[in-house]
């Protein structure tokens, strides 16, 4: 396996009884900061769990940091920082105490740890409030704690699941402009779960997709944007027969209104179209290529799977809205 | 001024300085900007320190979580055991030195027939550690009780679990540096205090060679009844502790548990005088099985046998679900 690349898991399984959780994952993560994302029951607990070491992979192998996830879960562990989505912290305690403890138990020395603690809060923006219960704590000053926690053995990876759930605008921001110093001034790598397109495209360079156990997609984000290049215009007049004319030309046309998106199809795409518009008597008021959002590829992804979702929050953030979205019955699943 | 040098709060007023803020350089050929510190509107400047120091090994890991749970008891920063029972475990420690105490004052004003009274013996022995009234009806259970209430079920409620198993920890070190946190801070009780006792009516009495080495095995057998009664109140603490996400049902269940299973079996025997029903009650089979080894009258009618595989069965049972409830404790969620 490449040194570069700090995941990399080749036709990963795990299976609980009949039920798929991870299907033959194929993943690649390189050094920097990546992006999971998938729907609620995706498989990116289980993908964690996996490579964490705490449960065995039914067939396939991996390795993180150059360790085998089969065999060397502690070692692992040892050199990782995770992150946990849900409170993870004992509300009676100090913060500085809490964090100096979870350093004791990756087997730092008191002393050591106690130093360790204190520049960790620093690091996260708590250094005036470390000696405060964490009861006290609003949940953007939890998190950064848990950061604080995860951070405190100086870890080669930081595993960051919905880092920023749950806050308010300026805890979230300060949670990303964190997570991204640590991956461009401090040289470290960041995995980040999220269902917020925006936060991950804000410190990510890389995503990896996973649905129902299966790999989407992965990639640089720029490049997978790629797929998704579309040349908006703006029209006057004679709206639909232009559309009916770019869909007989062969051309993918979405359309609100006055406003198209036309899917870029080759270089004389741009020829095409005005081709069109000549014909029918549209006029073209406004024409440029449209820079798709992590949001439209993700939607472009998940249409290609053959879904109709209208955006990343209903299938991401909501269990129901995620628990109807099946593969259809050409697919194998039960309808959409 | 150099291109290095930055003007702050803190740099003196000079007029050179003036000079350099005001036009930018000392000379034409070189150019000097005042450089901010941190950018605009940020309250600290965010660097990140990299660690170049190595983790211990296993021991220490372990040894952080005994130490967690057992300082928390006397030292802030630590685990944060409530205020009461801090307060129960002063008392009991205190009420389990009465033997102690009295041992002292009678050996010392010299009177030999209240000192029988209270002095080491088998029965003392005995009574120390597995005595009913008051120790093992109100002191042992209690400080049981609010020591195992949250050791395993506030992990659950938290999410703290995921602070353990996110690290190089494995589930049986965990549950194992639980276990014993909870079961030295019971044995410093009962146990130390019966070291205590022993050691006092040596010192106080002027014991010899001959009576140390005449009562040391007894005082042996004692300790291990003392472990025996420790484990099992532990074991069957920690298991109820592992099924709940309170603290409260955990001490209150094994107080009910200990007494109810007690009183029903006293029951039993005043109405159909069968003792075989003390069985089923922990600290009954221990009871029996100490008498037995330490040689008082045993209260049973039963062999005392059967009690020791009662207690081997409950430690085994609670053990048994403490390991399954521990082992699907979660990392990602609870």
């Amino acid at each position: 396996m490449a040194s570069d690349l700090i995941i990399e898991t080749n036709e990963l399984t795990k299976s609980y009884g009949p039920h798929v959780a991870l299907d033959k994952l194929s993943i690649k993560v390189e050094q920097g900061a990546t992006g999971l994302l998938g729907p609620n029951g995706a498989g990116k607990s289980t993908f964690f769990k996996t490579i964490l070491g705490l449960i065995q992979a039914t067939s396939g192998e991996g390795k993180v940091l150059g360790h085998d996830i089969r065999t060397e879960g502690l070692a692992i562990r040892s050199k990782i920082g995770y992150m946990p989505e849900y409170d993870a912290l004992d509300e009676n305690m100090d913060a500085i105490h809490q964090v100096r403890y979870s350093g004791e138990l990756l087997g730092m020395n008191p002393v050591v740890a106690m130093s360790r603690a204190h520049t960790a809060m620093e690091y996260v923006g708590l250094g005036e409030l470390r000696y405060r219960p964490i009861s006290s704590f609003s949940t953007g000053m939890k998190q950064a704690t848990k950061l604080a926690c995860s951070i405190i053995h100086d870890p080669q990876l930081i595993i960051a699941d919905e880092p920023s759930n749950g806050l308010d605008a300026d805890s979230r921001e300060a949670m990303l402009v964190t997570l991204s110093n640590m991956v461009h001034s401090g040289n470290r790598s960041v995995l980040m779960a999220s269902h917020l397109m925006d936060d991950v495209e804000r410190v990510c360079q890389n995503i990896v997709l996973l649905h129902k156990g299966k790999l989407a997609a992965q990639g640089r984000i720029e490049d997978l944007k790629a797929i998704d290049r579309e040349i908006e215009i703006h029209v006057w007049g004679m709206a639909s027969e232009l559309e009916q004319a770019l869909g007989k030309e062969g051309l993918e046309v979405r359309r609100e209104g006055r406003m198209m998106r036309i899917r870029h199809d080759g270089e004389k795409t741009t020829h095409r179209i005005l081709k069109c518009a000549a014909e029918t008597g549209a006029q073209i008021r406004r024409m440029h290529e449209y820079e798709a959002s992590l949001e439209d590829l993700f939607i472009v992804i998940m249409e290609r799977f053959g879904y109709g979702v209208k955006s990343s929050e209903d299938l991401l953030a909501s269990p129901a809205e995620a628990r109807k979205v099946d593969a259809p019955e050409s697919m194998g699943g039960s309808g959409a | 001024m150099t291109e290095d040098e930055t003007i702050d709060a803190s740099m003196p007023v000079t007029g050179q300085s003036r000079m350099d803020a005001a036009w930018g350089s000392e000379s034409s050929e070189q150019a000097s900007v005042a450089q901010p510190v941190a950018q605009t509107g940020q309250v600290f400047e965010q660097v990140y320190v990299p660690w170049e120091g190595s983790l211990n090994p296993r021991w220490m890991r372990n040894w952080a979580i005994f130490r967690h749970h057992v300082l928390g008891i006397v030292r802030k920063g630590h685990r944060p055991w409530g205020v009461p029972t801090k307060l129960v475990l002063i008392f009991v420690l205190i009420a389990s030195m009465t033997d102690v105490a009295l041992t002292l004052l009678f050996a010392v004003i010299g009177e030999p027939s209240l000192y029988e009274l209270w002095g080491v013996g088998r029965n003392n022995l005995y009574g120390h550690i597995l005595g009913f009234f008051p120790r093992n009806m109100l002191y042992y259970p209690l400080v049981a009780a609010l020591l195992v209430g949250g050791v395993i079920s506030e992990d659950r409620s938290n999410g703290t679990s995921a602070l353990y198993f996110s690290r190089p920890i494995n589930r049986f070190d965990y549950v194992g540096m639980k276990y014993l946190a909870v079961a030295t801070i019971q044995a410093f009780i009962i146990i130390g205090t019966l070291f205590l006792y022993y050691f006092v009516d040596i010192l106080a009495m002027g014991r010899g060679w001959a009576w140390i080495l005449d009562t040391f095995p007894l005082f042996l057998t004692t300790v291990f009844c003392g472990l025996l009664l420790v484990m099992t109140y532990t074991s069957i603490g920690l298991a109820l502790s592992s099924v709940s996400r309170g603290k409260f049902f955990p001490g209150i269940a094994l107080l009910a548990l200990l007494l109810g299973t007690k009183t029903l079996a006293a029951i039993v025997e005043g109405l159909f005088d069968r003792s075989i029903l003390y069985l089923i009650s922990p600290y009954d089979s221990v009871a029996h099985v100490g008498q037995a080894l330490i040689g008082t009258n045993v209260v049973y009618d039963h062999p005392w046998i059967w009690s020791l595989a009662s207690v081997v069965a409950i430690n085994a049972v609670s053990l048994y679900v403490l390991s399954v409830r521990v082992s699907s404790m979660e990392v990602t969620r609870e």
